[in-house]
């Protein structure tokens, strides 16, 4: 079972907690009606499927409730980072790896 | 004929204790295990073996035993098969049987499999059983399926209650041998939670088995009780009978903690298992190493044991495994065990040793004792029938077996050395590195916040243990910033030693005639995996799975490595560049009882039920489970089946008026000066201008553009808005619209509350419901005027404050009644006492799922399932077309999704009058050939209504287009015509709905 | 709403170990506001804790944006609020949940039984949701002995079930 920094309860807490959310950065368009059916279907579709650093959303369902980003290592399956929803995704580089 | 020997061993000579062993009374002492009982009756043979039923007896002494087997009983239901007869401690009444033999264990007629043996060799399953091909029901398959399986499955329910907790500390010490203790010690008394756990019933590892020792001047049993005394003191939670099954992410350890087996009584209360999940900062793994057994032909032979589990039959348990044994090793150690049994009166025939060289001073104590010893020696075979009788040896001179000379004897204790117990390291991911010199894997780096001390990565002995311990500990302090210096020990009468690697010992007879064993459990021999290798398994892993070598319960602790280097041997390659196979958890065979915990029976899993179900269990409902709630299904009368209860409860409803608990409906509460815009944004139907005090229907597709739920939505007052969702949905839905809240539009200035338990929620529906309900709401006045339908109102009702609706899921005049929910079941009784009058008539989910079909009202992930539009389910009335944007308004736009020939929603009559199936499939051709081309499915069926005839909803292609056609149903026995037809089969003018039209 | 608060306390079980008690309801209410909270906590006379977790006269700080209300007068509440000048949402929910009251010397251990959470860890005095048994729960520490436990309706008999037979097993324990 991972252990999971909220990052608005500030806390590292057990999985249990928390919901996983798919991956993180994928801005529904403002206005969808304008985007052809290929930008569509990149948006509902097309998805990482990344060795080592992945952008993902989890949320603190038994928590505070928030959506928020994660950085997780899909090999050591170790959280390199957690920051809010919203947030600019963070320089990868600046990362070292261990419990966020 | 007794082989205790007085003064030896831990055992309570004091208290004497009875079990049964196939049905004998055998008399042990506190303190022994059955296999110590069995032995010290001289009693090696305990079971069948798996594949060729041989006679096997213990060849180890602890949990890593792969032949003592034995069932055990408590009473009934308290049965367990696979118990390891050197792991289950006597208590009085015990009960043991012995496993795989018919129809006994001295004689048993499986043992004819041990004659067939060409016939079982590697791979049997995938060879011997092809041909002739109608053997297979016949023949093969009963019996593989007689054959088959360890032990037998208990079939009644068990009685005995298991527990879970969850634990967090500093530093858990997995094992309380020397290392395990020395940690303890090392991290105690900082003001740290430590937690020190081990598999056996006391604490002590090797030390139980070693009390010549003495550490820092102290006799090694004085040094280990006044360690625990001191560790208990500072505050160390020591736990014995607990075994850490399995090592997870982040330092999260199972662990299961026996704690009734070993008891005479069982204390009320009291669980008999209990899965620990901890969390700990930092791990000491210190599991010490098992011995290897020798492969040679005869291995297995009860009486056939390892060295140093002989040792420890007689120093914990003072018990002689024999009193002529003969001492088979590559290794320092087994000496030890042969001067340890000579001390205790047994008369040692030999050491015979495989090396040609042995340390001057086992050589000297040896001959001190009259020990004969034989170096540069293999043995080639056994003899006995149900006990060795004699080993028989020969002379390696180089490549060449000299003939053999047969010793009698009693016993063969064996050794080939020690491998480091892997297991939990191997959980971590943790990388092994090959070491040379001591020919096994030594565990090397792990991602965990872990250490490992002592035998457990390849040091012998047991001052070694100790300052392992204590200086890996410290280590795992370190990290936890407490620095300090590591502890020494000095330890006298030690015994290190080292030893050589063998795959199988050489032979003077043909090998492929030999069984020599490598996987008792499983009967895997030498030639098998040799076979394996020939018949062109190349990986461990094939090698593994193609002979089940190491797939016992047993996990291959003892088989693994001399697996690994007998396989490794015949592809002619180093053991590294073979590679080990995965340890999986758990560590030892687990008790489904122990993962279950408390989850068993009512409490098997949440069972959600309104505030209105008590009254509909006194008044007989029947159930159904809707999500994780339990709904009233229909409420039979006495006599009633399910169709007659639902027909009545359909009649009644559209007659006069019906009450339904709708109170699992999910409910949120939609709030804040953009709750209009959210709304709006979130559904297909236009929100921004209903009016305060007016419902809609909304329909709630995800960006994709299929429908997701479903519910209508209330508006309580400008920035307030009462949406419900399908029952199921609940949860699902709130947490989409969270996700867009939060993520997509952190702008608007909106927040949702789940209310789904805040109300209980009771739908009146039928002509007589606003006459039932008037008197009872004089703010309000209900008439089609006033209050018509799709409004809501905060108003009194029956004097408790609620949110009135007037909505319909029946097709008749229909209100919602929502009141704090502890109020629900006052609320119910008072409408039921006022219904009286009108002859109300409580309906379960059945006769609401028959209602709404005829009204051609759909159930989201019954009509749709997850690829139907909001077209396609012929609701593009809901789909609001001046809107700029909603969620699923692109995703109804994709090419897919607009193109001709998609499944729609259709209404379906049979041409006979009978029943469909839900789920049958549709055609339009009954008489093409098969496979046919199916264009959809049934996906609604009811026969309970008030139409007239049987009515069914499905999705076919194209079917709004289809109407009046016929299209047929292949059923098994028949084909069913029917004519597809509009999904509105009751009022289609909605007349009903109306206030005065109906009554 | 007598008929809400009306319900007597009840004791599901007390030993040497621990006792949980169903205790009546008082109102609650959930309050989302954001941004300068300022207006809000002039109408409701106290400041809001700001942390989650944090407890201020009753008021649970559940997230970023979050507050749970325990009070004896809600109705005061909801009309101190609907005035204040800034988005906020203020819904009822006194129905919606029951608690339980957790106290005794193995207090903590009862709920290690369901929370994969570390009890130890929580400071006295705070408040903040987490899941036992599976279920959502806003778990109150008020010290190091007594904890409150509060539910949804529908889940209250599961929870109720572990804590009882939790409490038990504790005091087997101690014997």
């Amino acid at each position: 079972m991972l252990l999971i920094h909220c990052p608005h309860c500030e806390e590292t807490l057990p999985e249990a907690e928390f919901a996983y959310a798919g991956q993180a950065h994928i801005v529904r368009p403002a206005d969808p009606m304008s985007q052809t059916d290929e930008q569509w279907e990149e948006f509902l579709f097309i998805r990482e499927n990344a060795k080592g650093a992945h952008y993902e959303r989890w949320r603190h369902l038994h928590g505070c409730g928030r959506f928020f980003n994660a950085v997780r290592d899909t090999v050591s399956d170790r959280f390199l980072t957690t920051y809010p929803s919203g947030t600019p995704r963070p320089d990868l580089s600046t990362l070292t790896e261990g419990k966020a | 004929m007794s082989y205790r020997i007085p003064g030896r061993g831990r055992i309570d000579r004091a208290q004497p204790i009875r079990f049964t062993f196939d049905g004998h009374d055998v008399e042990g002492f506190r303190g022994d295990t059955v296999a110590s009982a069995l032995l010290a009756q001289g009693n090696h043979l305990m079971g069948r073996s798996f594949k060729y039923h041989r006679p096997r007896g213990p060849v180890a002494a602890g949990s890593e035993e792969p032949n003592a087997l034995i069932g055990t009983r408590r009473g009934k239901g308290q049965f367990e098969p696979n118990t390891r007869a050197t792991m289950q401690e006597l208590r009085k009444g015990l009960e043991t049987t012995s496993q795989n033999k018919y129809p006994s264990l001295k004689f048993d007629v499986g043992a004819v499999n041990d004659a067939a043996y060409m016939l079982f060799s590697a791979g049997f399953y995938y060879k011997t059983f092809m041909w002739p091909r109608n053997f297979w029901h016949k023949v093969y398959e009963p019996f593989i399926r007689a054959a088959a399986g360890l032990g037998v499955s208990p079939t009644e329910e068990d009685p005995d209650v298991y527990a879970s907790r969850n634990m967090h500390c500093d530093v858990l010490i997995v094992g309380a041998g020397p290392s395990g203790l020395a940690a303890a010690r090392q991290a105690a008394g900082k003001g740290l939670k430590v937690v020190l756990v081990d598999e056996h019933s006391e604490a002590g590892g090797t030390l139980l088995s070693e009390p010549q020792a003495k550490i820092d001047g102290v006799a090694a049993w004085d040094w280990l009780s006044s360690t625990l005394a001191e560790l208990e003191a500072a505050g160390v939670k020591v736990m014995t009978r607990t075994t850490a099954i399995g090592y997870y992410h982040e330092n999260f350890i199972g662990m299961v903690e026996r704690l009734t087996d070993h008891l005479d009584e069982v204390p009320q209360d009291t669980p008999r298992e209990r899965m620990w999940r901890v969390r700990a900062k930092q791990v000491v793994l210190a599991q010490g190493a098992l011995e290897k057994p020798l492969v040679f032909h005869g291995n297995d032979r009860p009486g056939v044991m390892l060295a140093g589990s002989a040792q420890t039959f007689l120093n914990r348990f003072g018990v002689l495994v024999g009193k002529r044994p003969v001492v088979l090793t590559s290794h320092d150690s087994a000496w030890y065990a042969a001067f340890d049994l000579a001390g205790a009166g047994a008369q040692v025939q030999a050491i015979v040793d495989t090396r040609a060289e042995v340390r001057a001073d086992l050589l000297d104590q040896a001959k001190a004792l009259n020990i004969p010893v034989k170096l540069s020696h293999t043995a080639t075979a056994t003899s006995g029938r149900l006990r060795v009788s004699s080993l028989r040896v020969n002379k390696v001179s180089g490549s060449t077996v000299s003939a053999g000379s047969e010793i009698k004897c009693d016993a063969v204790l064996m050794s080939g050395g020690w491998t480091p117990s892997l297991h939990l390291f191997s959980h971590t991911k943790g990388k092994l590195a090959w070491d040379d010199d001591l020919t096994t894997f030594l565990p090397s780096d792990t991602p965990e916040d872990c250490v490992i001390a002592g035998a457990g990565r390849g040091l012998w002995g047991i001052e070694a243990a100790l300052a392992d311990g204590a200086a890996q500990a410290q280590a795992a302090l370190d990290a936890l910033g407490q620095a300090g210096d590591a502890a020494s020990y000095a330890v006298d009468e030690d015994r290190p030693g080292t030893g050589v690697m063998h795959k199988e010992l050489p032979t003077d007879k043909q090998p492929g005639r030999a069984k020599a064993f490598v996987d008792y459990q499983n009967d895997v021999t030498a030639k098998d995996l040799r076979l394996a290798v020939k018949e062109g398994m190349r990986s461990i892993e094939h090698v593994k799975r193609y002979t089940t070598n190491g797939m016992a319960t047993d996990q291959g602790k003892m088989s693994n490595i001399n697996g690994l280097n007998i396989a490794a041997d015949a592809l002619g390659k180093k053991q590294p560049q073979v590679g080990l196979t995965t340890f999986r958890p758990p560590y030892t065979p687990t008790t489904f009882g122990a993962f279950a915990g408390y989850h068993r029976g009512s409490h098997f899993e949440v069972t959600r039920k309104t505030q209105i179900d008590a009254w509909a269990e006194e008044n007989g409902a029947v159930y159904e489970p809707v999500g994780q709630w339990r709904r009233a299904r229909y409420f039979p009368k006495s006599g009633e089946d399910m169709d007659a209860a639902v027909k009545r409860e359909c009649a009644a409803t559209r007659s006069s008026v019906g009450i339904f608990d709708a109170s699992t409906l999910g409910k949120i509460e939609v709030v804040g000066p953009d709750a209009a815009e959210f709304v709006n944004r979130m559904y297909t139907n236009p929100f921004l201008k209903l009016a305060p005090g007016k419902c809609r229907y909304g329909l709630l597709c995800g960006d994709d553009g299929f429908i997701r739920d479903d519910g209508v939505i209330g508006r309580i007052s400008d920035d307030r808005f009462h949406v419900t969702t399908t029952t199921g949905g609940a949860a699902r839905v709130l947490n989409m619209m969270e996700d867009y809240l939060q993520t997509e539009w952190p702008d608007l200035d909106v927040w949702l509350t789940s209310v789904t338990e805040q109300w209980s929620t009771i739908a009146l529906n039928g002509p007589n419901a606003a006459k039932l309900l008037q008197p009872l709401v004089p703010d309000l006045v209900l008439t089609e005027e006033n209050f018509p339908h799709m409004s809501c109102a905060e108003v009194d009702v029956a004097g408790i404050p609620a949110r009135l609706w007037r909505v319909s899921f029946t097709g008749e005049i229909g209100f919602e009644v929502n009141v704090p929910a502890p109020l629900g079941r006052q609320l119910w009784e008072t409408l039921w006492e006022a219904g009286q009058q009108y002859d109300i008539c409580a309906y379960g989910t059945e006769t609401m799922h028959v209602l709404r079909a005829e009204k051609g009202y759909i159930i989201v992930g019954q009509d749709t399932d997850g690829t139907v539009t909001p077209f396609d389910a012929g609701m593009g009335w809901a789909v609001g077309k001046k809107k700029a944007d909603f969620v699923g308004m692109r995703g109804m736009a994709r090419p897919d999704l607009v193109a001709k020939g998609r499944r729609q929603l259709v209404g379906l009559l049979t041409e006979d009058g009978s029943k469909l199936e839900e789920g049958a499939q549709i055609v339009l051709d009954p008489n093409q050939p098969i496979p046919m081309k199916m264009v959809g499915f049934v996906t609604s069926s009811y026969d309970q209504g008030t139409v007239g005839q049987p009515i069914a909803l499905a999705l076919v292609e194209g079917g709004q287009d289809r109407m009046g056609e016929t299209v047929y149903i292949p059923m098994p026995d028949r084909t069913i015509a029917a004519k597809i037809v509009s999904t509105i089969f009751v009022d289609p003018e909605n007349n009903r709905l109306k206030i005065g039209a109906a009554a | 709403m007598n008929a809400l608060t009306s319900f007597p306390t009840e004791t599901l079980v007390s030993n040497a170990a621990v006792s949980v008690t169903k205790v009546p309801h008082r109102a609650r209410l959930s309050l989302r506001a954001r941004g300068d909270l300022g207006p809000l906590e002039r109408a409701l006379g106290y400041s809001l804790p700001r942390k989650i977790g944090g407890v201020t006269l009753g008021t649970a700080c559940l997230g970023p944006d979050e507050w749970i209300i325990m009070t004896d007068d809600a109705a005061a509440i909801m009309a101190a609020c609907a005035s204040v000048d800034l988005p906020h949402s203020l819904v009822d929910v006194s129905g919606r949940e029951i608690s339980f009251e957790i106290e005794g010397d193995r207090a903590g251990e009862l709920l290690t039984l369901g929370c994969p959470r570390d009890i130890d860890a929580i400071a006295d005095g705070t408040a903040r949701r987490t899941v036992f048994d599976g279920v959502t729960v806003t778990l109150w520490r008020d010290t190091s002995e007594r904890f409150r436990i509060d539910v949804w309706n529908s889940f209250a008999p599961h929870v109720a079930h572990l804590l009882e037979i939790g409490a038990r097993e504790l005091a087997a324990e101690m014997a």
